[in-house]
Order: structure tokens, then C-alpha cells, then sequence
């Protein structure tokens, strides 16, 4: 990589790894370590790739999906060696008071959504989240529309049947 | 995207309740999200390391393109979180930070980039050298590999050299990949010789081409050394001034086997490698393959019809994924299976007209297509198969032995009855 790359490509990195690892948490539905080991994956396949990302027209959009895509392959290859979690210790001192966030609500949450399968909560991360559309979801998980709208509807079925109560007046909150 | 053109999507979710739930739950999911913050610098200068380790594998072990394939390589032996506990346990939250915690030894010196490229200057034979580049030891960023790169010309075109030198734990995971052959089925080379030296050190020597698809003939010969203490040198030289990018300015590049290996054995390196400050997190065992992958394997290879033998194998660390190589003495076959439990959601996508239903409920689609990934003339035929509780198994057999390479023979080795026997075979469940 030359130097000028690499400036680009540092810049880049800089500027997008806190989204990243904040779509990572949700991915990893409060993992924060996961989180970390799946960012430093995806922005080194970043990194390898750069001559190219840097020239596609999105390469933030592009560093998500390749996210995205990392947290799949990891649960693929991980997933029976994956344990039920009842809490979530780790949460405790990362403060959600900056945001006004209900620090129940948030792990209420982020429980439900381990609760989905990977895929299911890839395309609800992807969705709500990112804000995709489901024609951009398909595309980020090699999937078709129908197959995202399918996951999708059944996946926010589940989380209503999770949630619903606790989200009931979150929006008037 | 707008709100609106969500709700259009999910036209089918029930009713106004439903788009309000999900009004709330994204307002909620970005409230969630934003709560969570680390420190980024750590993050990028670990994902700047990983892509260089990762680019240095690829030149070497590990295959071209699949980016699975690339988390085995790299991803699997540093997704072991830092103190070395699973992901998802709980760890305390002094070892939560990224940045690694050098042990400095006593022998420990500094090593700058200039020195890196100065050494490789000097190992070489005669000859002319341009656009240097390099990194030295960074005791504040230990996980950086040091690395030296040059332009080489020996008089008989210019071709570009590397070498990268790094710890890996002795014995280990890591250390058995670097001087593992490449798995032909994914990536090409023309040989790949191993050798031990009377240090008991190991090094493997590859002769193989920068693109596995080939689609530019740049030659990319490799030589990774591990030593019995875990340190490991890599070298890479190409026949042209550049990896990637550049016109091929030569036959071959400029140093034998011999060479590259005496390169990679030179006691200069070994300096170096004592210089990088040890990483704990290099030096955890990633974890063990799941047991299950060699029993899907050795399904796989039970299930083979008589007559056919299986002359190559996939690695038994995915339990989900596999493939052998067969030969019935007119050339090779790859039969590659996915075995996948609740996939019910997609059948819709892989189950569409001209499939069967069984009366078990099992249903079968069977495909002849062309091969996927580059090789002339290969053909892929595919029986897929999903019982009523979502328990898919795929199996596909190919022309070649690989997908990349140019078929071998006219159809598959197998028949698409003989496909469909081992797709529905009860081994499966048990």
C-alpha cells in the first residue's frame, strides 16, 4: 500500500470505527469483546482490499456490509461453541447515562435480540439500524428480498413478542 | 431509508400496531447502539495489523478469496478474546482495554525500518534496489509485524521481495499454518516443498501465483520459516516490481528455492523476531476445531459409491461445510456438502419449480449448472435436499478437482442418483 493509501485508509479507519463497533455490539447483541474481534477483522479485510474500496462509491456502506458479512462466517464456524448468556456483566460500567437511555430498556434489548438467530439479526441490524433498504439488506447478505422480508417479519414478530410491553411508551418517553 | 418505504416493505406485518412497534424498536435499537463506545484508536491500529498479517497470509498459506477461508487462517487464531476466556464470558473489566500489555525482555532492542531494509539489502545478491520500504519494532504497537519490501533487480528485471517477521506460539495453531502447503482445491501453485533444517526450525517453500484464478500470470514464490521458538519469518518474492498491478517483467522471480529459503534462515531475522515484544494474544491457542467437523468428513467419505476413490479432503475445521477430491481413474471430481440445521425460512428461495416433495415431506431439488468460480468448462451438479424440521444437506460434484481449474473430465464422478443417495442419507441425522 503506498503511503498515500495508507493515509487514506488510517483516515477512513478512523472515521467509521466507532460506527462500526457500535453495529458490531448490536450484531453481537452485547458482546463487546466479539464486537472488538469482529471490527479489527473487518477493518483488516478493509485494509487488504483498500485499492479497491476506496475507489467503490460507498466505502462506508461497503465496511458494514463486510461486517456484517464477518459476524456470519464467525457464527458459521462458532456457533455451537457459543453459550447462552443470562447477563450481561460487562454492560454495567459502559454507562448509558450520556444518552438518556434506559439502561434496562437497553438490556432488555439487547437480550432479545440474542435471542434471534444471526442471520435474523443481521437483517434487523441492517434494517433498523443502518436504515437499509431491503433491496440494500439482500444485497449486503447475498440474499434475496424475499428472503430479508421473510427474516425480517418473523424476526420483529419475535421481538414484539419480547418487547412489546417494554417498548409500549418508549416513544412518548 | 424513509420510514414510509419500510412500512411499504412489510406491507404484510399485521397491522398499524405493527409499524408502530416498529417505529419504536428502531428508535430504541439506535438509542441501544449509541450507548456503546471504545477506544477507537486500539480498534483501528488492531484492524491496520490484522489486514497486514492478513495480507501477508494470503500471499502465503492461506486461500485466495473466501473470506471464511481468511477467518480460519487469521480471524480464527485471534478471535480468542484478550485474556484468552470464550467470547461472551464475562471477563473483569481490567483487561477490557484493546491495547496490548508488552513484556519486554532483557534482550529486547529497537528496530527501525531503515535497519529492516537494510538487512534484506544486504542478504540479497548483487544487484540494483529501489523503492524501499518497511517498519521497524514498534514497542508501542507490538502487534505490529516489522517488515522490510524492495524493488530487486538483478539485472534481468525488476522484481519486488518482502519479507515480514512475526512471534507465533510454538507448536501452535498459527505455527502449523504457516508451514502448511496451501490446500490445492482452493488455491493453485506448482510446488510447495517442506524441509526441516538442523535447528529443528521448519520452512515451506511454495511456488504459486499472486491471483489463485490466475487471471494475470504473476508469480508469487514464498518461503515461511518457523523456528522451534515460535519465531517465524516470511518471505515473498514476484516476477514483477510490484504484488499486484504491475506487468510481469520476467519469467520467474529472481531467486531459487534455495535462495528464498536460505533468505528466510538467515540468523539476522531471528534478531528481529527476539526485538517484538511478546503478545499475549498471539500466544493463545485459538480454539480447538469442532469435533464435528472431521465427522462430517468422514460422512462424507463413507457415503462416497464404491469404485471412487478419495484422493484429497478438506480441513475438519468447519462442522458445517466439507469436501473431498475422488477419482475413478478418468479424472478428478470434487464433491463438496453443506450440512445445515434450520434452514426452513429459505425454502422458499431453493425449493421453487421443478422441485419434489418426498413423502416424508423431505424436498429435493436437484441442478446442473455451469462451475461458479473460473475453471474452463467445469459443470457443477447439485442435489439439494431439506427435511420438514429445516435440516438441509447439499451436495455438489464438479468436472475438476477444484472449481478453479479447467475440467478434467467430461461429467462429474458421480451421477445425480449417486448425488441424491448421499444428500439423503440418514448418516446425516446420526
Amino acid at each position: 500500500m503506498s503511503q498515500r493509501a495508507g493515509e487514506d485508509y488510517a483516515e477512513f479507519a478512523a472515521a467509521r470505527a466507532g460506527h462500526l463497533y457500535r453495529s458490531a455490539c448490536l450484531l453481537t447483541a452485547g458482546d463487546t469483546h466479539l464486537a472488538e474481534d469482529l471490527v479489527q477483522e473487518a477493518l483488516g479485510r478493509i485494509y487488504v482490499r483498500w485499492s479497491r474500496v476506496s475507489r467503490v462509491g460507498n466505502p462506508a456502506g461497503y465496511a458494514q456490509t463486510v461486517l456484517t458479512r464477518t459476524f456470519l462466517a464467525h457464527r458459521r464456524r462458532f456457533s455451537s461453541r457459543e453459550r447462552a448468556r443470562d447477563s450481561f456483566p460487562e454492560l454495567a460500567d459502559t454507562g448509558a447515562d450520556h444518552t438518556g437511555a434506559d439502561p434496562s430498556l437497553r438490556l432488555t434489548l439487547l437480550d432479545a435480540l440474542a435471542r434471534l438467530p444471526a442471520k435474523d439479526r443481521a437483517v434487523v441490524v441492517l434494517r433498523y439500524w443502518e436504515d437499509r433498504s431491503v433491496h440494500e439488506t439482500a444485497d449486503a447478505l447475498n440474499m434475496s428480498s424475499a428472503a430479508v422480508r421473510t427474516r425480517c417479519v418473523r424476526a420483529l414478530a419475535r421481538l414484539r413478542e419480547l418487547l412489546g410491553e417494554d417498548l409500549a411508551e418508549y416513544a412518548r418517553s | 431509508m424513509p420510514v414510509e418505504q419500510r412500512h411499504n416493505d412489510d406491507s404484510n406485518s399485521d397491522s398499524d400496531n405493527g409499524q408502530a412497534f416498529e417505529v419504536r424498536f428502531s428508535a430504541a435499537l439506535h438509542d441501544a447502539g449509541d450507548t456503546f463506545d471504545t477506544d477507537r484508536g486500539a480498534l483501528v491500529a488492531a484492524g491496520t495489523v490484522r489486514g497486514r498479517r492478513l495480507r501477508l497470509r494470503r500471499r502465503t498459506t492461506v486461500l485466495g478469496g473466501a473470506a471464511g477461508v481468511a477467518l480460519a487462517g487469521v480471524g480464527g487464531a485471534l478471535l480468542v478474546p484478550w485474556s484468552g476466556t470464550p467470547s461472551g464470558q464475562p471477563r473483569p473489566p481490567s483487561s477490557v482495554s484493546t491495547t496490548p500489555h508488552p513484556t519486554s525482555s532483557p534482550a529486547a532492542r529497537a528496530v527501525t525500518s531503515d535497519e529492516m531494509i537494510s538487512t534484506l539489502e544486504k542478504l540479497l545478491p548483487k544487484g540494483k534496489f529501489g523503492k524501499a520500504e518497511g517498519r521497524g519494532v514498534d514497542a508501542s504497537e507490538p502487534l505490529v509485524a516489522p517488515y522490510a519490501q524492495v524493488v530487486y533487480d538483478d539485472g534481468r528485471g525488476a522484481s519486488a521481495i518482502s519479507v515480514s517477521v512475526n512471534r507465533v506460539r510454538p507448536g501452535g495453531y498459527d505455527a502449523r499454518q504457516a508451514v502448511r502447503c496451501p490446500d490445492k482445491v482452493f488455491t493453485p501453485y506448482d510446488s510447495c516443498t517442506t524441509s526441516h533444517l538442523p535447528d529443528a526450525s521448519v520452512v515451506t517453500v511454495v511456488k504459486g501465483y499472486e491471483y489463485p484464478d490466475r487471471r494475470v500470470d504473476t508469480k508469487l514464490w514464498t518461503a515461511n520459516l518457523v523456528t522451534p521458538d515460535g519465531h517465524h519469518v516470511s518471505v515473498s518474492e514476484w516476477n514483477a516490481a510490484a504484488e499486484k498491478d504491475t506487468p510481469v517483467s520476467r519469467d520467474e522471480p529472481p531467486l531459487s528455492a534455495a535462495q528464498l529459503k536460505a533468505l528466510a534462515a538467515a540468523q539476522d531475522w531471528r534478531g528481529v523476531v527476539d526485538a517484538i515484544p511478546e503478545d499475549p494474544r498471539q500466544t493463545q491457542e485459538p480454539p480447538m476445531a469442532q469435533e464435528d467437523g472431521k465427522a462430517i468428513r468422514q460422512t462424507l467419505a463413507s457415503l462416497v459409491p464404491r469404485g471412487l476413490k478419495v484422493v484429497a479432503h478438506g480441513s475438519d475445521d468447519d462442522s458445517q461445510f466439507t469436501y473431498v477430491v475422488v477419482d475413478d481413474g478418468k479424472g478428478r471430481s470434487l464433491v463438496q456438502i453443506n450440512v445445515q440445521p434450520d434452514m426452513s425460512d429459505v425454502a422458499g428461495q431453493l425449493f421453487g419449480a421443478g422441485s419434489e416433495t418426498l413423502a416424508d415431506g423431505t424436498r429435493v431439488a436437484e441442478r446442473k449448472q455451469p462451475g461458479e468460480k473460473g475453471g474452463a468448462g467445469v459443470v457443477m451438479w447439485t442435489v439439494d435436499t431439506l427435511r420438514t424440521d429445516g435440516f438441509r444437506v447439499v451436495v455438489s460434484a464438479f468436472n475438476s478437482g477444484s472449481q478453479q481449474t479447467a475440467a478434467t473430465r467430461k461429467v462429474p464422478a458421480l451421477t445425480m442418483k449417486q448425488l441424491r443417495a448421499i444428500a439423503l442419507s440418514t448418516k446425516w441425522r446420526s
